[in-house]
């Protein structure tokens, strides 16, 4: 959430310098009104999550001429996400001030129009451009000249702009280029007062007032994170006075507060809040210093708990300290700890989180239980761009990786593991229904990545359907479940006799089962099928993929030059754990 | 409370506050454009809890007229 003023980003983003992080994204930011000091807080907010902020701000009210012509700065910039701010004065034009200067019909077909302008003006963007475009939708004004008649009134003032933003959000609803910026919430949350500033408006256009920039700009950052995959997949939460009130340990059972009571019922409000976003695939944990028992007789029993024990993929409920409790949930999750983010009611606990795991984001919880929810609702990162089968089912899939190990902790040898796992991998080719899953593995795989290419959904289109090159993924299945699409290799077939890995990644979630040399047998397979000589592939060291780093040696490829090669026509073994299905 | 104002200034048009005077103004710091008046009232009026008049905005040429304006409206700026 943004605390500090306008002039303090205008200041701070002299300071940041281009090209310093590894992290890049193209930006441009397009609007019907005075947008100054938006780039400036973009920037230092990009800076501050270590992204080097490339942006275009295209002149003032000039959106339509930068989208229709060709060649415009805009197509020159080729950005990656492009940010279109419109607002409800523009659009109406003069009806804004007169809208019962025209009959309900003349609205009504007024809407038609102007929503088709605009339609028309995106679709052309779409094909000059393979930037995803997020446009915010109007607010619908407070005001009304007719009053309180207005809700009387057909096809009024209000109703108006509704339609019109519902006619948006249903145009582009199935069209992944497209996200529509819910502005018009924006204002319900701030206040129309707040947001609008007459005198800022008089003087110089300004649509947005200057105090709430940086509040827009965190809400136009969720894109730019999410976009990038840098997404927090997993809250930690302490027990005692954060899901509950109360310490378990001492005041017992029914002791304890959940539910029953004003103080109980904003533990259990908060619960209901967690258990959503735990619906849409984000893990929940458990890092609490307790006796195992009494916390697990509450989390099994005590009938005013949401959240029970299948809810947490990860259970560290102990007598050791916080920080190592959640380096092991870090590792046995399989995440960077950047990927956390740590609920705990103990300031102590949370200095120390915060000293010794920086990356963690530790929230700082208040004193007062009441607000616990309010601010896991304002709690940005855990937004995505898409939501796929595999995210709402992933909680399911992390239960079934933990009857995995406690079958792997039975079994002595890890090929008689793997074999009892009853393997098959499913290898699919990119089409409308696996593009997303493969754009969203790309961008958010950093430790079994080859080459860490990072592709958009469109770039995977083209891709696809470039004669040039293979895209294909594979779904993995065993028999605690299916783990969905966790794996995607991209294949350059330009040269006809030597092939080049452009992709190849798996997911941390199915590592250490052979998956892996699977898939490359059956990409040497078909290499061999089609009288390839070589097949080529790089690894590109990154600070997270230390795990890939000897993959292509232990499979047989030699070192090259400055690449690795492989033979077809030699003998590679399919793994004997694995069943190969081709769809 | 002068002192509040000049760091305030020197802040928003990132000067130091050492060449900042009365005579002050759109002409003699170069940073001090359009937009960053409007920062300037902005800002004004959030820490000093007050509101400008559309007047006093345009009437608003250096430090000196933005100090009339605070006195008018009751902000006692010490030293």
């Amino acid at each position: 959430m943004s605390n500090e003023k306008l002039s303090y980003f205008m200041n701070k983003s002299k300071s940041v310098k281009d090209a310093t992080f590894d992290k890049t994204i193209k930006i441009a930011l397009l609007s019907s009104f005075t947008i100054n000091g938006f780039y400036e807080t973009l920037r230092v907010k990009m800076s501050e999550h270590q992204i080097d902020g490339n942006i275009h701000v295209g002149a003032y009210n000039q959106y339509n001429q930068e989208i229709l012509k060709n060649n415009s700065e805009l197509y020159n910039f080729k950005p990656n996400l492009t940010f279109l701010m419109i607002d409800t004065r523009t659009i109406l034009g003069e009806i804004f001030y007169s809208p019962y200067s025209i009959s309900a019909e003349e609205r009504k077909k007024n809407i038609e129009k102007k929503f088709l302008e605009l339609k028309n003006l995106i679709n052309i963007f779409l094909n000059k451009s393979n930037s995803k475009l997020i446009i915010t939708n109007l607010h619908v004004p407070t005001y009304s000249p007719y009053g309180l008649y207005e809700t009387k009134t057909e096809y009024g003032f209000h109703f108006m702009v509704s339609d019109f933003n519902k006619k948006l959000e249903t145009e582009f609803l199935k069209n992944d280029s497209v996200y529509i910026f819910n502005f018009n919430q924006f204002v319900s949350k701030y206040g129309n007062d707040n947001i609008f500033n007459i005198k800022q408006f008089l003087f110089g256009d300004i649509k947005i007032s200057l105090d709430y920039i940086p509040f827009l700009a965190d809400e136009f950052l969720n894109y730019i994170l999410a976009s990038l995959g840098l997404t927090k997949r997993c809250i930690v939460l302490d027990l005692d006075n954060t899901l509950w009130g109360g310490v378990i340990g001492e005041d017992g059972f029914d002791g304890i507060q959940l539910g029953s009571n004003p103080q109980g019922n904003a533990y259990v409000e908060f619960q209901k809040y967690l258990l959503a976003l735990n619906q849409r695939g984000v893990l929940l944990a458990i890092n609490s210093k307790n006796n195992l028992e009494d916390a697990l007789k509450v989390i099994d029993d005590h009938p005013n708990m949401i959240l029970r024990r299948d809810n947490f993929s990860c259970l560290k409920i102990n007598w050791n300290d916080k920080v190592s409790n959640m380096k092991e949930i870090s590792q046995e999750l399989n995440f960077g700890l950047d990927n956390f983010v740590f609920f705990d009611d103990d300031p102590v606990n949370r200095e120390f989180m915060k000293s010794s795991l920086p990356q963690v984001h530790t929230v700082n919880l208040p004193k007062d239980p009441s607000q616990y929810s309010i601010i896991l609702q304002n709690l940005k990162g855990f937004d995505t761009l898409t939501i796929t089968k595999e995210d709402s089912e992933r909680n399911q899939m992390y239960l079934e990786q933990q009857n995995r190990k406690e079958l792997q902790s039975n079994v002595v040898e890890l090929d008689d593991f793997l074999k009892q796992l009853e393997l098959r991998v499913s290898l699919k080719s990119a089409n409308e229904f696996t593009i997303p899953r493969i754009s969203q593995l790309t961008m958010k795989t950093n430790q079994f990545n080859l080459t860490t290419k990072r592709y958009q959904e469109e770039d995977i289109e083209k891709l696809a359907n470039n004669i040039d090159f293979f895209v294909g993924c594979a779904q993995v299945i065993d028999k605690f479940g299916d783990n969905g699409i966790t794996s995607v290799y991209i294949i350059n077939k330009q040269n006809k006799k030597e092939w080049i890995i452009d992709t190849f990644l798996l997911s941390c979630r199915v590592m250490g089962r052979e998956i892996e040399k699977a898939i490359l047998a059956h990409i040497i397979s078909d290499a061999r099928n089609n009288n390839v000589d070589k097949i080529y592939a790089n690894y590109i060291p990154t600070q997270k993929n230390k795990p890939i780093e000897n993959f292509l040696s232990n499979c047989g490829f030699k070192h090259e030059k400055n690449s690795w090669v492989i033979i077809p026509k030699d003998d590679f073994k399919l793994p004997d754990c694995i069943k190969l299905i081709e769809e | 409370m002068s002192k509040k104002l000049y760091v305030l200034i020197g802040r928003i048009m990132d000067v130091p506050v050492t060449e900042l005077n009365d005579n002050s103004s759109p002409e003699t710091i170069p940073s001090w454009d359009s937009f960053n008046s409007y920062l300037l009232l902005d800002e004004l009026e959030s820490e000093f809890q007050t509101e400008f008049s559309i007047d006093e905005v345009v009437e608003t040429k250096n430090i000196a007229d933005i100090k009339k304006h605070l006195k008018n409206h009751g902000i006692v700026l010490d030293d």
